[in-house]
């Protein structure tokens, strides 16, 4: 009633524009949002096709949504009342921005949009007459709150013998339909399933891009607030499609439109092309680097968070300056370890007293040299390893998994060393000792390189602060940082050539120094295990386990090093066996299932059969190692997903973490107390194959394929 | 000075320094916002409603939970309570044992906020009756949830896991005709779990307004 109501009225007003209103349209502002109807002719003649466009001006600091609006929002929706015999086709979606808002993203426009839509003229349109096109508006507009707003719009145009260009119009529309997102030849798309599941798409001409995102058509098909982590190489991009709620994510078309910006000719433009990728392999070239982001791109900042562009932008003068202060606080905490104060005691004693005060002052300077020369080449080493990483393509993502999982066995073997588990550099303090002893002007220098070397099994927490904190940073910054760390690290002796009564504030080496030694693995085991909650956040349970084991198999292998050689080698034995097993979530790329899967019930697979489906059920539990390695080895097999994609194989879990009846029971009827129990059920209706508990990629292809034929 | 304290002097700078400076390789990773699966276990809460007392999910224990973080002043909401079709729903689900929890995450000062004794009369005007409005203006458990819009449905089986999670109805829309011959997924939901049968769509994409979180 109220529907039928609202189209008469609607009909009235467009009597009366038509009638009121020589001129085409009128600005109608619902509020926030301005609408208007265009058209880029002037006049129409019969049997044209010709464009119109709806144009929206949003009020400053709100937004409309895209056919997709993403997280929250909805469409805008034009509703139709035209002249008998004309044909007026879909908005075209203009390419759309991403608005991320509090943690989710939204696909939309701000400012002024011009949609175009393509109108035919009946062939019998009568000449000399005016027709009057108007649509029933509704746009949903955001800021923070969000406010649904309604206008009618109309254009009345005149039919003429011949048809003419509106001269304002014709050239904008125009233009508007040339920046649509469309699809262009030799861009190819591909979805290949995985986990993650990543999108590729080759672009020719590919240049210089940033700033790419893919938003899908679909609302259902992926989550749209994560992370793309997208990449370029010489031939396109790729992208992490995160799955939505669609089951089919990896096994079924997957469209919608990419946008980025092209560097040409100097100037960054940006593209947006329309997609379809087909399931299949990815093509080459499309992943060699992280894509790198502009400071005023939206998502710059969630995308950073996931993948990080290799050369993070350049610290700003406070943190600067703040990291400088830390490493020289770094440095001066250096002398008080327990490997570096004897040395240092026993050489302040021996300028100090020994020598004259010009000297001393040269001896002084000296030593700083002997530090610095010992910092300065560490901080070279470490740049060439960057440069040299990223020259094979591996960006130093501090968030990846097996980053996270070094940085935590790192400081770990650290807290352990500065808790007496094991030593480092014994033979280098011997070789360093005998130079540091010969005095004069090149023992001072070498005592500050002894120091330096000396330090080394203490330096380590600081350094890996350091190398921490510089591995992202430029060249100049790293050399700026171990720089503070040595000349913080040379401050004491070096005050003490110049001012020989500042000794009394010296502490005498002695036991206590074991202490602060002890007291600092602390610091380090909470850095371990505030790393070991990052990365659950990342892995999972399964992460922090492989991370734990390797921890145990690591802490093993250190303390039976100093027993000698023969128990060293078991001990990286054990490291290396227990790697081989658990490295899987912690490379980053294993850390879910990589075929979808649904809950298992005795229904659902009777009702599969019954829909003509092969079904593999997996009986599978947390606390089942085998049931994991299954699942992370066979199971995680791309060709192994390619295969149930082909067969239309439905996956099925039962997840027995927990007691439950159903799932008990369907072991007992296989002859099983416990899980792992794998099922293939074939099409033909005959009885589950049971598959072995150690899966392997060519059982499970071939038990599938061999059934199916 | 006493050495004994130039000792732990150093000791403790020296602690603090190492924590600092090690720390500060971490800062840059902060941890996602956790979503909950369905089929896992619903995460615990603990948070005052409207009349003030604090409620646990423990205490639903055994019995399906609603969960339905709403937002009065979203134009979304607004299409399902002017209307009169969450209030419907919300009393047959409570007549049939289910207990129905409002939950509100918009923070003071934000869309939707509502104290206890707005609450109240909100409730009255929309003639709504869920089992409890929780308030969660700290947006705790809104973000324990994953809860990203209003509506946003969650159900929690008796044995305490989630079994529905997503929109309340397959008509992404704000407008109110919408309503006519849209299916609503959590009645079918409840339908389902009342019959005994497993949850037949379990996860849908949720639409409406961004739930106003604290920053």
């Amino acid at each position: 009633m109220i529907t039928r109501l609202r189209t008469i009225l609607v009909m009235l007003a467009a009597a009366w524009v038509a009638i009121a209103t020589p001129a085409a349209a009128q600005p109608v502002n619902s509020g926030n949002v301005e609408g208007e109807l265009h058209s880029a002719r002037a006049a129409i003649s019969p049997g044209e096709t010709f464009t119109i466009a709806l144009r929206t001006r949003i009020n400053d600091g709100w937004h409309t949504y895209w056919r997709n609006p993403g997280d929250s929002g909805e469409p805008t929706e034009l509703t139709w009342s035209a002249p008998t015999g004309y044909q007026i086709g879909a908005l075209q979606w203009p390419a759309p921005e991403p608005a991320p808002f509090a943690g989710i993203i939204n696909y939309g426009y701000h400012g002024e949009v011009l949609y175009p839509i393509e109108v035919r003229a009946p062939a019998n349109a009568r000449v000399g007459e005016r027709v009057t096109f108007t649509a029933a508006a509704y746009w949903l507009v955001c800021s923070d709150i969000c406010i649904p707003e309604e206008a009618t719009l109309t254009l009345t145009l005149p039919v003429e013998a011949q048809g003419r260009d509106d001269p304002a119009w014709a050239p904008r529309i125009a233009a508007a339909i040339a920046a649509l997102p469309r699809r262009e030849a030799g861009v190819e798309a591909r979805v290949t399933a995985g986990t993650p599941v990543r999108l590729s798409v080759t672009i020719p001409n590919m240049g210089e891009v940033r700033n790419p995102h893919f938003f899908p058509f679909s609302r259902d098909v992926m989550a749209h607030s994560e992370p793309q982590a997208p990449r370029v190489g010489e031939a396109g991009l790729s992208f992490t499609i995160p799955p939505g709620v669609a089951r089919d994510l990896g096994s079924a078309p997957l469209e919608g439109v990419i946008t980025f910006e092209q560097r040409e000719s100097g100037a960054w433009a940006r593209r947006a092309l329309e997609i379809a990728a087909a399931p299949g392999e990815a093509p080459a070239g499309v992943d060699a680097a992280a894509a790198s982001f502009s400071a005023d791109y939206p998502l710059a900042e969630l995308e950073g968070a996931s993948a990080p562009p290799v050369a993070a932008p350049p610290m700003d003068a406070a943190a600067l300056i703040a990291a400088l202060g830390l490493a020289f606080l770094a440095g001066l905490v250096l002398n008080v370890m327990p490997c570096v104060l004897p040395v240092l005691s026993v050489k302040a004693l021996a300028f100090a007293h020994g020598a004259q005060t010009g000297q001393a002052r040269r001896h002084g300077l000296l030593y700083l040299a002997g530090v610095m020369a010992a910092f300065l080449p560490l901080a070279g080493v470490l740049i060439a390893l960057r440069a040299g990483g990223e020259a094979l393509g591996w960006g130093f993502h501090l968030q990846a998994p097996w980053v996270i999982s070094g940085l935590a066995l790192l400081f770990f073997s650290i807290g352990l060393n500065l808790l007496g588990v094991f030593e480092i550099g014994g033979g280098l303090q011997n070789a360093g000792g005998a130079l540091a002893s010969r005095g004069g002007d090149a023992g001072a220098f070498f005592t500050g390189v002894l120091a330096v070397v000396a330090a080394t099994p203490c330096t380590a927490p600081f350094m890996g602060g350091a190398v921490g904190a510089v591995l992202t940073q430029d060249a100049g910054t790293t050399l700026l940082i171990f720089a503070a760390l040595g000349l913080g690290f040379a401050a004491p002796l070096t005050l003490l050539h110049f001012a020989p009564a500042l000794q009394r504030f010296i502490p005498k080496p002695g036991p206590w120094m074991e202490k602060v030694k002890h007291v600092l693995a602390f610091p380090m085991l909470v850095t371990a295990a505030l790393l070991v909650w990052v990365l659950s956040e990342q892995a999972g349970s399964a992460g922090v386990l492989a991370l734990l084991v390797l921890a145990v198999a690591l802490a093993f292998a250190l303390m039976v090093a100093r027993w000698g050689r023969v128990w060293l080698a078991a001990g990286v034995v054990i490291l290396v066996v227990a790697g081989a097993f658990v490295w899987r979530p912690l490379a980053g790329v294993e850390t879910q299932q990589v075929l979808a899967h649904e809950p298992w019930s005795a229904a659902r697979v009777a009702e599969l059969r019954s829909e003509g489906r092969p079904v593999f059920v997996n009986f599978t539990a947390a606390w089942c190692a085998t049931c994991k390695v299954n699942e992370g080895a066979a199971l995680s097999s791309a060709r192994v997903a390619a295969a149930f994609t082909q067969a239309n194989v439905a996956y099925l879990q039962g997840d027995w973490t927990n007691r439950d009846d159903a799932i008990a029971a369907a072991l007992a009827e296989h002859g099983r107390a416990g899980v792992p129990l794998y099922l293939f059920y074939p099409t033909d209706g005959r009885a589950p194959i049971v598959l072995p508990q150690l899966l392997s990629e060519r059982l499970i292809i071939e038990t599938i394929s061999g059934a199916a034929s | 000075m006493t050495k004994l304290s130039k000792r732990g002097l150093i000791l403790g700078g020296a602690a603090l320094a190492t924590a600092v400076f090690a720390g500060g390789a971490l800062l840059n990773s902060a941890p996602a916002e956790a979503a909950v699966q369905t089929g896992a276990a619903a995460p615990a809460f603990s948070v005052r409603d409207a009349s003030g007392a604090t409620r646990t999910l423990a205490e639903f224990s055994g019995r399906t939970v609603v969960l339905e973080w709403t937002n009065h002043g979203c134009p979304y909401v607004r299409k399902h309570y002017d209307a009169g079709a969450m209030q419907a729903l919300q009393r047959d689900a409570i007549g049939n044992g289910v207990v129905w929890l409002q939950v509100i995450s918009s923070a003071p000062g934000e869309q939707g906020y509502l104290d206890g004794a707005g609450v109240r009369e909100r409730l009255a005007a929309d003639n709504a009756a869920p089992s409890a409005t929780l308030l969660d203006p700290t947006g705790v458990m809104g973000r324990a949830y994953g809860a990203r819009t209003t509506p946003h449905m969650y159900i929690i089986n008796p044995q305490g896991r989630i079994v529905y999670q997503g929109a309340i109805d397959d008509r992404p829309s704000a407008r109110p005709s919408t309503l006519e011959g849209a299916t609503n997924y959590v009645r079918s939901a409840l339908a389902d779990l009342e019959a005994g049968r497993p949850v037949a769509v379990s996860d849908t994409t949720p639409y409406g307004c961004t739930v106003k979180y604290a920053d």
